[in-house]
């Protein structure tokens, strides 16, 4: 299953997308190997969700991506860039990849549009002006243009993470990674999260998901990637790996995902 | 004749009261109240120290604090980082640094710095200049520790979300995590700020000219000259108190206000 290309859908709208390429990425935390020879490729535009049990390497993975964390061997390509380059011009690269985290990590000390222009104005460069045109607009694209002058402590869970995704889009990126965005929600906010990402997928962003949210997976992601102990174990089309895994690994996760509430009685 | 627990406890209180009646009624009646109004509370006399008290010794101490402080701050930030730089030699150089200022009394840095700087090289540092780097100095260490605690305890996120929307190191510090930082550090800092108020008296070890008086070396001085005995000195501690005092309610403020809220 390695080198499998992820196809693009047929998305409106003129995107700069960047595609990734990941190849033989292997990472350790002194003895305790947590990648172990990952290959993935994402296409420019396609969306693809990361799923599997805790501890099985997606968050790594996706960290890896942007640098986060620093991996052992392998090789990581971004639109133009090789991650894995150790001359590559690291904060360049990540002005082109956003990133969204489980905890937000929103600035306190900023309300919601500083928090888009903050690395707007320090790292591109844009004036205040220009700077707070393109957060407005991003706070407006996730809902919450009216709450602009919120600070983090003010707004909920859900609301803070919509402002985080809107920050990572004022920085223009072509690639967005987003690390259980919706782990630390409670239930009641997951959807508004969940539908500015399905927006954001329809237009043309590429997306690399890591997910317990199999409903948005097979819905928006074109392509789902299991993973367990440090290895893909099965990856494909959305939703034939929810619907229908051919391995057993992914069939017993799938199944303790889907109905958590089921057990199974062994001797 | 068993006592419940809670008569007990209000017996053992009447004891604890009666107790401290008698000690004061005894300390009152033993004390020479003549001698001590003479030379403890003898405020008739001490008209002559003001208004230069406030205008030259209450003014020089705010400033020695001050200057002490901004390089204390500045001594301790950087050291602060050093701590917490992935740079062996960083980290040691500043442990050594701590270490040995908070070691040492701060009186001595003032003598190695009033005399033994001038000895050994030969220069001649003006008092406030003194002032400046020993207080400074020995603020650093200690202002250093409370920094390092206070960047830790930013949450790692915070440095991930800087770094993942392109900031390098240094901006993501300055920007991100260093106002966070001072946030949560104010009313350790404060408290330092009061520390420091304190040892700016140290500076009478070296000779002073009467314009660079602080409130000690009034308070000393009126001992000397004002036949009250110790009552000048009781005026110069009333004015430490009238800085310190606020300071104190400043910070308390502060810690009340970090507990509402994080921003």
């Amino acid at each position: 299953m390695n080198d499998v290309v992820i196809p693009s859908r047929n998305h409106t709208g003129p995107v700069h997308a960047a595609g990734v390429s990941i190849k033989d990425l292997r990472k350790s935390y002194g003895s305790n190997e947590v990648l172990k020879g990952i290959s993935l490729d994402v296409a420019p535009g396609a969306v693809v969700c990361l799923i599997g049990p805790s501890g099985s390497g997606k968050s790594t993975l996706l960290r890896c991506v942007n640098l986060l964390e620093q991996p052992n061997e392998g090789t990581i390509h971004v639109g133009g860039f090789e991650a894995t380059d150790l001359d590559v011009d690291i904060d360049k690269m990540r002005r082109k990849v956003g990133m969204v985290f489980q905890q937000f990590n929103l600035f306190p000390h900023l309300n919601a549009l500083r928090n888009c222009t903050i690395a707007q104005t320090k790292v591109l460069k844009r004036s205040q002006a220009a700077a707070d045109k393109v957060a407005q607009a991003n706070l407006d694209r996730v809902g919450l243009g009216h709450l602009a002058d919120r600070f983090p402590d003010q707004l909920s869970g859900g609301q803070q993470q919509r402002v985080a995704i809107a920050r990572a889009l004022s920085m223009d990126p072509e690639l967005m990674l987003f690390d259980e965005p919706t782990s630390a929600l409670d239930p009641e906010t997951v959807g508004d999260v969940l539908s500015v990402m399905r927006n954001l997928a329809k237009e043309g962003m590429t997306m690399l998901v890591v997910t317990h949210e199999m409903g948005f997976a097979r819905e928006v992601a074109d392509r789902v990637v299991f993973m367990d102990g440090g290895v893909v174990v099965e990856e494909g089309v959305a939703e034939r790996v929810i619907s229908n895994p051919t391995q057993g690994r992914t069939k017993e996760f799938l199944k303790r995902v889907l109905d958590p509430t089921h057990i199974e009685i062994s001797e | 004749m068993a006592m419940t627990a809670r008569q007990r406890a209000r017996v053992s209180l009447y004891v604890q009261a009666g107790i401290f009646v008698v000690a004061m009624a005894a300390l009152i009646l033993a004390t020479d109240w003549k001698t001590v109004t003479d030379n403890v509370f003898n405020f008739g006399k001490i008209g002559p120290m003001f208004p230069d008290i406030i205008l030259i010794g209450l003014k020089n101490t705010l400033i020695y604090t001050f200057l002490g402080f901004i390089v204390g701050l500045s001594g301790g930030l950087l050291l602060a980082l050093m701590k917490l730089s992935t740079f062996p030699l960083y980290r040691w150089i500043a442990t050594g640094y701590i270490e040995f200022f908070r070691g040492i009394p701060a009186l001595l840095v003032f003598i190695a710095f009033g005399y033994g700087v001038p000895l050994a090289f030969g220069v001649q540092w003006s008092v406030t200049v003194v002032v400046m780097v020993s207080l400074g100095m020995v603020a650093a260490a200690y202002i250093a520790e409370t920094l390092r605690a206070g960047l830790q305890a930013v949450p790692k996120g915070q440095m991930e979300a800087a770094r993942s929307l392109g900031m390098p190191m240094w901006r993501s510090m300055v920007t991100i995590v260093i106002p966070q930082a001072f946030r949560i550090v104010l009313p350790p800092l404060t408290n330092e700020v009061i520390l420091l108020t304190k040892d700016s008296s140290l500076i009478y070890v070296l000779g002073l000219t009467a314009s660079q008086y602080e409130l000690t070396k009034f308070g000393r001085d009126g001992i000397s000259s004002l036949g009250a005995g110790l009552t000048p000195l009781l005026v110069a501690g009333a004015f430490y108190l009238v800085v310190t005092i606020p300071l104190s309610l400043l910070a308390r403020k502060f810690e009340s206000r970090s507990a509402r809220t994080k921003r």
